[in-house]
């Protein structure tokens, strides 16, 4: 009986702070309805809380209040409802939303038609630079002959070997 | 109060989620060293002919489909990060053209970038330079502009004329270039 009474205070507290959503104060309505122990729990709280609202609150001695800071809390077995209050339900409310969203951040697997175009124009990128090679090749054979148009003709391998060995010196 | 807070805080994560991927993919070529600006001149030349905009991404799983049947392919192509083509008919009008390509070129070495082979006609004019860092390549650029055609490649990454040579048989395309 004292852990249903426990269940109930945690949303009853909830309900007269006005921390329980909507939802779940209608759901907490439709069983004080039917549960005239249930409703009375919440009225007696409503009169306690108005209660302590017209109290005067004057400051306790600071002896006093030392003293009561000194004493542990009570333990109190956390509640499966507790789940059901608001900031719980809007953190798991948002659990779908933020898996969503970072599945939106991984790649999207593109479609093979996809590929395959994607495919085709990194085929036609790749001949127009094999194409500039050999207008290269051509362009220095014609200006000074064969011989040397076919050392030139690998000179961009090279010359990327070339630089690349240099950097590597100089970086040694 | 502690709802309203944690609809905002709810609001402005989702927000970012969904924000972050749509600017990181924007930027996936840009922000790589590789990356080269050839600007637009399709004023000029109307729509490019042929504009290619292949990412890291899209690239990884052309890699993945030849890795079966070309390891050599993919073995060429996984040490692409992007690749960039766009090629505009000049139809004799080469005077934006060779601009872009003056520009380009300035571009290029005040920013680091090596010429590897320069061809100066008046008719035609060819270019490539590459950008290195560390013993390794992070991009090459070729720019060919003549008569007919106006075509600027930016390769972003590493790429071997050598290999490339070696694995352009094995692309079933047939291109029908007026580079000759």
């Amino acid at each position: 009986m004292k852990e249903f009474e426990d269940k109930w205070e945690d949303r009853i507290n909830a309900l007269l702070d006005g921390e329980l959503s909507a939802s779940d104060a209608e759901l907490l309505k439709a069983e004080a309805s039917s549960d005239q122990a249930l409703a009375r729990a919440i009225v007696e709280a409503y009169q306690l809380q108005q209660a302590m609202n017209s109290i005067k609150v004057e400051r306790a001695p600071d002896s006093l209040r030392k003293r009561l800071r000194a004493i542990p809390r009570e333990h109190r077995p956390q509640t499966s409802f507790r789940w059901l209050q608001p900031r719980w339900a809007m953190a798991l409310a948002a659990i779908p939303l933020v898996i969503i969203a970072v599945s939106l951040m991984q790649p999207d697997k593109p479609s093979a038609v996809e590929v395959a175009k994607a495919r085709q124009e990194l085929a036609i990128a790749f001949a127009y630079l094999d194409k500039a090679a050999a207008i290269t090749s051509r362009e220095i054979e014609s200006t000074v002959g064969q011989t040397m148009a076919d050392a030139v003709t690998d000179s961009v391998d090279r010359a990327i070997k070339t630089q690349s060995s240099d950097a590597k010196e100089k970086k040694a | 109060m502690k709802r309203l807070l944690m609809n905002k805080f709810v609001i402005g994560l989702l927000c970012a989620l969904f924000t972050l991927p749509v600017l990181a993919q924007e930027d996936e070529l840009k922000d790589l060293p590789g990356y080269v600006d050839f600007g637009d001149l399709s004023v000029t030349y109307g729509e490019p002919k042929i504009t290619i905009n292949l990412g890291g991404t899209m690239l990884n799983f052309v890699g993945q489909m030849s890795s079966e049947e070309s390891p050599e392919t993919s073995r060429l192509i996984s040490k692409l990060k992007g690749i960039r083509v766009q090629i505009y008919n000049t139809a004799d009008n080469m005077t934006a053209a060779t601009e872009q390509f003056g520009k380009t070129k300035k571009h290029l070495k005040s920013s680091g970038w090596e010429p590897i082979v320069q061809v100066n006609e008046d008719d035609e004019q060819v270019l490539v330079y590459t950008k290195m860092a560390d013993g390794n390549m992070q991009g090459m650029t070729v720019m060919v502009v003549d008569g007919e055609e106006a075509v600027f490649v930016n390769v972003i990454g590493q790429l071997n004329p050598t290999e490339l040579a070696q694995v352009m048989d094995k692309f079933d395309v047939h291109v029908d270039l007026d580079m000759d």
